[in-house]
């Protein structure tokens, strides 16, 4: 019985109070969602730094991936990470905005092995390139789908549906 | 010979499991016996496959009997989910909200609407809390008895009795979520603020009964297999999901409880009426087929047990607010949210971004098969094909969830 | 309750009892083997999504599909006559169904079950599914329903043992085409010719 839950409970305002702190350059808007989530933005630079200190922190260890989504925000892309903490039993959204142009991020595949097939799934469906990925193809759709459905400008073509 | 014979072209899964042995003979792990470069053969299990349940292609690297790779490939039950839920309101979606884990329809029903009702601040009422509990439990064992059921029917192509009657129980579960709601499967029942109807008369008697007789009949599937050396022997010890996998990859559910990780939503994350009720969670210690199985078996009994406490707290009260009586258009303010709750497969969670109007501006899915089915190449690496079919119905797998 | 059945799903075969010795009983090739393959179909387990299900539910205890010697889910196509369509198909998996069909001997029948086989159900307008597989292959009976019950699933089975009942055995019966007038570009509807 090596994985215990809760081991170290701590209100919800001190751990968005301690977060805040401890990331001061790289996360801004440390907010509070209750009952039991901080939600956070990250630079996109900071991504792989900030992920490997969040997993690695020795009182509210982030160890676990839930999910990732790729959210098309009209002016820019972004990338949500989901992550679960076993030791106070709450959970982080961090934010990372990805700009249209230049679609990519940071892979964070070898902090959490979970974020791989999340984030094929964030590139199938939203096209965001995530960097050091070892295999990043699409996961849903067919190899020869043109274009990223979950953007809000994706228009139905006949080459990827021709049985209308 | 006409175009529609040829063979295929591999494609990009077949072309990686190809690449992946010309990768590993060149690092010198090519074949030891004369004139052959590898043993290796590249085996296409699926997506049209009995034991797959669903469609699931799995493309194995075969070594004679022994499975070295396998790369799964999903979506061919990819339905657009998400992107119809941006050109349906919030209303319009629930009906669609069920065909996510068709087999557990009530439970994904209840994911949606909790977010919404998060999003828009609406508080259910209390007699409808405890009616989605039981819903939501009674649809648990129909659930787990379909898994099991088909679990069992892979082992020995429907040749163990148990599917038969897991069956046949789960049609009095469906004959009583069908009076409630109209449907065998997708139920289409919750609203937000409540649900569509109450209970109709007499239901809560019929209820009390099935659920006096259903611990026996489980006691009755137990006796069919559980001492059984064949079922033994194929489940005891193969397909161990370790505690750092849990950690990893997120597993959750029977799959995480099996391996002594005592994880229930209904318990770390409380939601609805839970706090009120009183049961255990099941949890078993070694993380093998046979485990997952028992932490199954040990769920419907627990289920049975919270049904049993609903109805005996059930208050009297009306099942819906009263001003959203009628279909209505409901605008949550601009915001997100997610909240995830104990699906019989794991942790089922929605994530909305609204932005003010009738449609969600993104809707995903946090699918708990999706998450587990990550493991599945480290799982079967090392065991016999034949190993492959039972690890694969123990992990309990619906394609409607992982595909979306 | 025998007269509350429709005229069409009575077959019209001498009642054997009547008979007090043994006789000879005179009829064509044509009914013999049509009589038998009604009775007689085996399924293929085609089963994609939610309609799955009820598909299961109807081959297992409650309701009985062996009642209409049906209960012969067999998985590989080969050996199959019927391909029931249960679920949505998209454009990932239409050449697997197409080529599964092809897999198939004649004489092969196509039932869709479900609104999704029929014309794409709840997700007609998703950039990825295909509305209604006769789009791909030749369907014969379709059963509405999202998903249909095991009893709508046993009305469609008896229309189909209907259909089959026509089926000449002696002279070809010419194929219904794909009901896409102009075949799709990557699945093209098969047409009987020599090679069937």
């Amino acid at each position: 019985m090596g994985l215990e839950i809760g081991t170290n409970p701590m209100d919800m305002d001190a751990i968005a109070a301690r977060l805040a702190a401890d990331f001061a350059a790289e996360l801004t808007d440390v907010r509070v969602q209750e009952p039991d989530t901080v939600v956070a933005r990250c630079e996109r630079a900071a991504l792989k730094d900030v992920a490997r200190r969040l997993k690695a922190h020795a009182e509210i260890g982030y160890e676990t991936l839930n999910f990732v989504a790729g959210v098309d925000k009209v002016r820019h892309l972004e990338s949500v990470y989901h992550v679960y903490s076993w030791k106070t039993n709450t959970y982080l959204e961090l934010h990372v905005e990805v700009p249209k142009a230049k679609a990519e991020v940071d892979t964070v595949c070898d902090v959490w092995p979970a974020a791989d097939w999340h984030e094929r799934e964030a590139w199938d469906m939203v096209g965001i390139r995530y960097l050091g990925h070892p295999d990043l193809r699409r996961i849903l759709l067919k190899d020869d789908f043109v274009g990223h459905p979950l953007r809000k400008d994706y228009v139905d073509s006949a080459e990827n549906h021709p049985h209308a | 010979m006409p175009d529609q014979f040829a063979t295929p072209e591999p494609d990009e899964a077949v072309k990686l499991a190809l690449r992946r042995i010309e990768e590993s003979t060149a690092r010198g792990e090519g074949s030891d016996v004369e004139g052959l470069a590898f043993n290796e053969v590249v085996v296409n299990m699926g997506p049209q496959h009995p034991s797959t349940h669903g469609v699931l292609r799995l493309v194995v690297t075969l070594d004679g009997e022994l499975v070295k790779d396998v790369i799964p490939v999903i979506g061919y039950l990819h339905r657009c989910k998400e992107k119809i839920a941006e050109k349906r309101t919030y209303f319009q979606y629930i009906p669609i909200v069920d065909r996510t884990e068709y087999v557990a329809g009530m439970n994904c029903e209840w994911g949606y609407v909790m977010t919404v009702e998060k999003l828009a601040g609406i508080r259910p009422t209390r007699r409808a809390e405890f009616i989605r509990v039981i819903m939501a439990e009674l649809n648990r064992i129909a659930s787990h008895q379909v898994a099991v059921g088909t679990f069992t029917a892979d082992l020995a192509p429907l040749g163990t009795a148990m599917v038969f009657y897991m069956f046949r129980d789960r049609e009095y579960i469906l004959d009583l979520l069908e009076e409630v709601s109209g449907a065998r499967m997708m139920f289409n029942y919750f609203r937000f603020g409540g649900l569509r109807y109450d209970l109709p008369d007499g239901w809560v008697e019929k209820c009390r009964d099935l659920m006096k007789r259903l611990p026996k009949l489980i006691d009755e599937y137990e006796a069919l297999v559980q001492d059984n050396a064949i079922f033994l022997q194929r489940c005891v010890g193969k397909g161990v999901i370790t505690q750092q996998d849990i950690v990893d990859y997120g597993i959750s559910g029977p799959n995480a409880r099996a391996s002594g990780v005592a994880r229930d939503l209904r318990r770390t994350r409380p939601y609805s009426v839970y706090p009120e009720l009183d049961f255990e969670v099941s949890t078993q210690t070694h993380g093998d087929v046979f485990d997952r199985y028992q932490v199954r078996m040990q769920e419907m009994r627990e289920s049975v047990k919270i049904v049993e406490q609903c109805l005996d707290m059930l208050p009297k009260g009306p099942v819906q607010l009263g001003f959203l009586r009628a279909p209505y258009v409901i605008t949550p303010p601009p915001g997100e949210c997610y909240t995830s709750q104990e699906n019989p497969r794991g942790e089922y969670g929605t994530y909305i971004v609204s932005d003010g109007s009738r449609y969600p501006y993104r809707l995903k899915f946090r699918d708990p098969c999706f998450c587990n089915l990550q493991l599945f190449p480290k799982l079967l690496r090392g065991n016999k094909i034949a190993d492959a079919v039972a690890i694969s119905g123990s992990i309990d797998m619906v394609l409607g969830g992982i595909d979306r | 309750m025998t007269d509350m059945v429709p005229d069409r799903f009575k077959m019209r075969y001498p009642k054997l009892e009547h008979f007090q010795e043994p006789n000879v009983i005179t009829t064509t090739a044509d009914f013999i083997f049509s009589w038998a393959r009604s009775h007689s179909v085996f399924p293929f387990t085609y089963g994609l999504a939610c309609c799955a299900i009820e598909m299961l539910s109807s081959g297992f205890a409650r309701f009985d599909v062996a009642r209409y010697g049906m209960e012969v889910f067999r998985p590989t196509p080969r050996q199959c006559d019927l391909m029931i369509v249960a679920g949505t198909v998209n454009e990932k998996m239409a050449p697997v169904l197409k080529r599964l069909y092809d897999q198939m001997s004649e004489p092969k029948w196509v039932i869709g079950m479900g609104a999704c086989a029929i014309s794409g159900g709840p997700f007609y307008d998703g950039y990825n599914v295909v509305n209604g597989v006769d789009k791909i292959v030749p369907v014969d009976v379709y059963i509405p329903g999202c998903p249909p019950r095991p009893e709508a699933l046993f009305q469609g089975l008896l229309e189909l043992q209907i259909k089959i009942q026509q089926h000449k055995f002696v002279a070809e019966t010419p194929k219904p085409a794909a009901q896409n007038p102009k075949p799709a570009a990557v699945t093209p509807a098969p047409v009987a010719g020599e090679e069937a």
